[in-house]
């Protein structure tokens, strides 16, 4: 809890003086002295609930005993912590507690052999807790015990003989251990805003559960998993990793799979990982994570039908082989398609390391420009004008979206595609931010907005363009005069009609847009993947001009992957150099020409969708794909092509040779979040088998061709040539200005019918293409859901 | 989603047009008073209208013995289980009647037939163990009495 006054006060606590802030609670203020009181019910972050009375403390002058989670400290207070009347009190406390949880576990004689020998497992029967119990040896009940010494409980064992549910994805639930310490219910609520879990019924009865006892998925679970990193229990447990025991190794690292890049604690034990949530004896992971980051890492690592050896094409089969042949056979085939005739499609979920070096091979040893990622952007120059923006303006702090004052957000699904994101903005609204929702259809952030602009498909620059010009209504100076022009034409009532939205609707937006001090436009997929996306980038440039003070605005670009930013800055592009320099600029080419060594072509290459569209004679020969390409397209007309990927998928049937790849876990490298942070990332586990990350990969082919320059020992070396060739800090000259962009009207697209979801059916559960739904069952089950 | 139950929820929600959490219970009664019982239809409605979730509003609900969550069947059964009834074996009535009609105290059986609940004392202790069935009192009920007592409704 904050500090409310900034003021210091003096208590006592067992005897001993100290100097505490004032505001804080009589367990806090222990806390921060390093005194221990026991707690079950109490978790940092959340807002105490009273609830188990464990942490009773005796106060000098107060009646009974206060309990130290909600009693605030006042001046000279005396608190004991400690004493015979506290512990009796509080072993009656927690034995009543523990009549109703299955405790052998807790308190059989046999219970440190056990741990040890495991010699009676089969003492009591699954429910009933024992070395059965999921949460065995990490269990605060088990601690808590211990710490109260209880070698007894006096009370019979009531067994609640609940059903454990088995049926969700990736939890299982048996409230016959639950204890009603409510945590789960809170961070659901409070730390979530999903309110999937209540306390229901009453009395004895008491138990916590959905409403009318419908499944997760139909309470509108989101599985993030953080009720499970909460429990001090064995009540919720993750299904991966559920017997494993306890993790012998945490790394702390950075989840790719979308641009959010969120910080995650991986437990591993041996080279197999255990889950990703708190470290042992931890309850709390105060960076929240989403579905995807809390349980696919497990799931795709260890996935039975990984690819752990190359693999090389004879006939219809394939024929496992070593590196070295695999490597002489690519290299000796790919020296016949050197040019125009080789396509390299990355993927956007590598490090920067990675994609460097696909772009120096591809420049270099292939002489290509035909460079591009998987799920590349429709138009790609939007990326151009995201980078200047982003040397234009400071970035912002995932943290401070809850202190912005309104909020836009526009096209985007963010539950799904950015569900941090949606964290901050959840709390923004409950923080009393302005949230203004504009979407072509409703979803989940549409009920934490204010005001929510469902408009027709299609028409987000018709909204964009309608927004400024109300907003230029009252604006007479010179550097709104051009704006105004192009904008002239707009007709409200029609254009109004046109979005299907009302005109009351738009001007209350307007009116939240124009009050605002502290505005956040939040442009998704719908923005970045739509035709119009350079003039909607205008619209929303604009419109950020327009506010009163422009530099307390700000927008986020929501790009999709984990290092989709990352992999362009690095030149997997085709008409851009690393560090966004374009090709067909004389001084870029001399520079890299230089640094390569060789004479860089200024035509910029072919897009990911170009390559794939122009296979065959004339077009492209010879592909080098990086994961998988969804859809499936036909590349049977490619003379050689080549796969690196952690499964075969539906295009590897057209490959001549497969190279195992690793995952993000397994290598070590550097993203640039959404918050434009180089994050760097940690290896968690070995790679398995054979497999090899993708700058190893090139660099054995480029030794094999062969071509000098390929000499790397460690992704560090990638990374500081990099670095000193490109300016990562941001600072570059390649702004935007402090002039209104130019905007163009579009004619109304009269009667026609908008069906197609530009940038909406987007599939963000997938790993780099690979797609999760169809490798990961419970993944199938919430998207269905 | 059923109509009526649709319609007459959200003329209940057009009186309470401000939103506010804090009217749940008085939303939740009015809804009970029109429609007899808390249907998930309707819960699912006054979920949307103030922006919490069904399971928060379920939560509410059943921590209060007023609110039902069933439709009521044609007869309502209701078991005696004050002191004198509950010492003259009125929990054994319920245990076997609940495996009888297969469904638990606050449930209706799937036929709509009847439902069932638990009462504390009737006012006639004389004679315990006691049933009530829609407005008849039946006394001194055995399993069997009741069975076949029960097999005379439609
Ligand atoms: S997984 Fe997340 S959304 Fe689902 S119940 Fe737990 S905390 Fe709530
Ligand atoms: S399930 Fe776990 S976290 Fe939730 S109330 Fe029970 S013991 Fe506490
Ligand atoms: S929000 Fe993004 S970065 Fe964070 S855990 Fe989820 S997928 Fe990973
Ligand atoms: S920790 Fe204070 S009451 Fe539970
Ligand atoms: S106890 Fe059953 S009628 Fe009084």
């Amino acid at each position: 809890m904050e500090v409310k006054t900034g003021k210091n006060i003096s208590i006592k606590i067992d005897r001993k003086k100290f100097s505490v802030p004032d505001g804080i609670t009589v367990l806090e203020a222990a806390r921060l002295k390093n005194i221990y009181i026991p707690t079950l019910c109490w978790l940092e972050n959340l807002v105490p609930y009273g609830g188990c009375r464990l942490c009773i403390v005796e106060i000098k002058n107060m009646r009974g005993y206060p309990i130290a989670c909600t009693t605030p400290v006042v001046n000279k207070m005396e608190v004991t912590t400690n004493s015979t009347g506290l512990k009796t009190l509080r072993r009656e406390i927690l034995e009543l507690i523990l009549s109703e949880h299955p405790y052998t576990c807790l308190v059989c004689k046999d219970k440190n052999d056990c741990t040890e020998y495991m010699h009676t497992t089969r003492k009591v029967s699954t429910t009933t807790g024992c070395n059965y119990c999921a949460n065995n040896g990490d269990c605060e009940l088990q601690d808590l015990v211990d710490y109260l010494e209880i070698s007894d409980v006096k009370y019979p064992v009531t067994y609640r003989g609940i059903e454990p549910e088995r049926n969700n994805p990736f939890y299982d639930l048996d409230y016959n251990l639950c204890i009603l310490c409510g945590r789960c219910v809170r961070i659901c609520s409070e730390e979530r805003n999903s309110e999937v879990l209540a306390f229901t019924q009453r009395g004895d009865a008491t138990i916590v559960g959905t409403a009318f006892g419908e499944s997760q998925i139909e309470a509108g679970c989101e599985f993030c998993g953080a009720c499970i990193d909460v429990c001090p229990t064995g009540s919720i447990s993750e299904k991966m990793g559920k017997w494993v025991g306890l993790p012998d190794k945490s790394t702390e690292t950075t989840c790719l799979f979308c641009s959010v890049g969120c910080t995650i604690n991986v437990n591993s034990k041996g080279n197999r990982i255990i889950n990703v949530g708190p470290k042992t004896g931890k309850r709390i992971n105060p960076p929240q994570i989403c579905v995807r980051g809390k349980f696919v890492p497990g799931d795709i690592v260890h996935h039975p039908d990984r690819v752990l050896n190359p693999l090389i094409r004879k006939g219809d089969k394939w024929i496992e082989a070593s590196w070295k042949e695999a490597i002489s056979f690519t290299a000796g085939n790919l020296k016949q398609y050197v040019g125009d005739k080789f396509g390299m499609i990355g993927s956007p979920h590598d490090y920067l390391e990675d994609n460097y070096i696909l772009q120096k091979f591809t420049r270099k040893v292939m002489r290509s420009n035909n460079l591009d990622m998987l799920s590349a952007y429709p138009n790609s120059k939007i990326l151009e004008q995201i980078h200047k923006y982003n040397n234009t303006f400071p970035p912002i702090e995932l943290d401070s979206i809850k202190d912005t004052d309104t909020i836009l957000i526009i096209g985007s699904n963010g539950s799904v595609s950015h569900p941090i994101i949606e964290n901050r903005i959840r709390k923004a609204y409950r923080n009393g931010t302005k949230i203004i929702f504009a979407n072509p259809y409703d979803n989940r952030t549409s009920s934490f907005s204010h005001n929510a602009l469902i408009f027709k498909n299609g028409e987000e620059l018709l909204l964009l363009h309608t927004l400024l010009s109300v907003l230029l209504r009252n604006k007479n100076g010179e550097e709104t005069k051009n704006l105004k022009l192009q904008l002239q034409e707009l007709d409200f009532n029609s254009a109004c009609n046109q979005l299907g939205i009302s005109a009351s609707q738009v001007n209350s937006a307007v009116n939240l847009i124009s009050d605002s001090k502290k505005l956040l436009i939040l442009a998704g997929d719908g923005i970045l993947r739509g035709s119009n996306c350079i003039d909607s980038f205008n619209a929303l440039y604009n419109l950020q001009l327009l506010q009163k003070n422009p530099d307390n605005c700000r927008i986020m670009f929501l790009l999709s992957e984990g290092n989709y930013y990352g992999g362009t800055f690095t030149g997997l592009n085709p008409g851009l150099l690393p560090g966004f320099a374009r090709i067909d600029n004389k001084k870029n080419l001399k520079k890299w020409s230089d640094h390569l060594k060789i004479k860089l072509n200024n035509t910029p290459g072919l897009s990911r969708n170009e390559m794939i569209n122009n296979i065959g004679k004339d077009g492209i020969e010879s592909l080098f794909v990086f994961g998988d390409i969804p859809g499936n397209p036909d590349l049977s007309g490619l003379k050689f092509f080549v796969q690196q990927n952690m499964f075969l998928t539906g295009i590897s049937k057209y490959a001549h040779v497969f190279f195992p790849t690793t995952s993000f876990l397994e290598t070590r490298g550097h993203i640039i979040n959404i918050e434009r942070k180089i994050k760097k990332t940690k290896q968690v586990i070995k790679a398995p088998g054979e497999t090899r990350t993708p700058w190893k990969t090139l660099s054995l082919l480029a030794q094999a061709m062969p071509d000098e320059g390929f000499k790397i020992r460690n992704p560090e070396d990638i990374f500081k040539e990099l670095q000193s060739q490109t300016d990562l800090s941001f600072s570059s000259n390649n702004k935007l200005g402090k002039t209104c962009l130019p905007v163009k009207l579009m004619p109304f697209k009269k009667g026609k019918k908008h069906t197609k979801k530009e940038g909406l059916e987007y599939n963000y559960f997938h790993y780099s293409g690979n797609d999760l739904s169809t490798l990961i069952d419970d993944i199938k089950k919430i998207k269905k859901g | 989603m059923d109509v009526k139950i649709a319609n007459t929820t959200q003329s209940i929600l057009n009186k309470f047009p401000q939103k506010d959490k804090s009217n749940l219970i008085q939303i939740l009664q009015a809804v009970q008073e029109k429609d007899s019982f808390l249907s998930p239809e309707a819960i699912g409605r006054i979920s949307e209208h103030l922006r919490v979730s069904r399971s928060y509003i379920f939560g509410v609900a059943t921590f209060y013995s007023q609110f039902k969550f069933n439709p009521p069947g044609r007869h309502s059964i209701r078991i005696c289980l004050g002191t004198a009834c509950h010492v003259q074996g009125g929990d054994f009535l319920l245990n076997a009647i609940k495996s009888e009609l297969d469904i638990s105290t606050g449930e209706t059986t799937e036929d709509g037939k009847f439902d069932l609940d638990r009462v504390a004392c009737l006012g006639c202790c004389a004679l315990a163990p006691v049933v009530k069935i829609d407005n008849t009192i039946h006394s001194r009920m055995s399993v069997i009495k009741l069975k076949e007592i029960l097999d005379g409704y439609e």
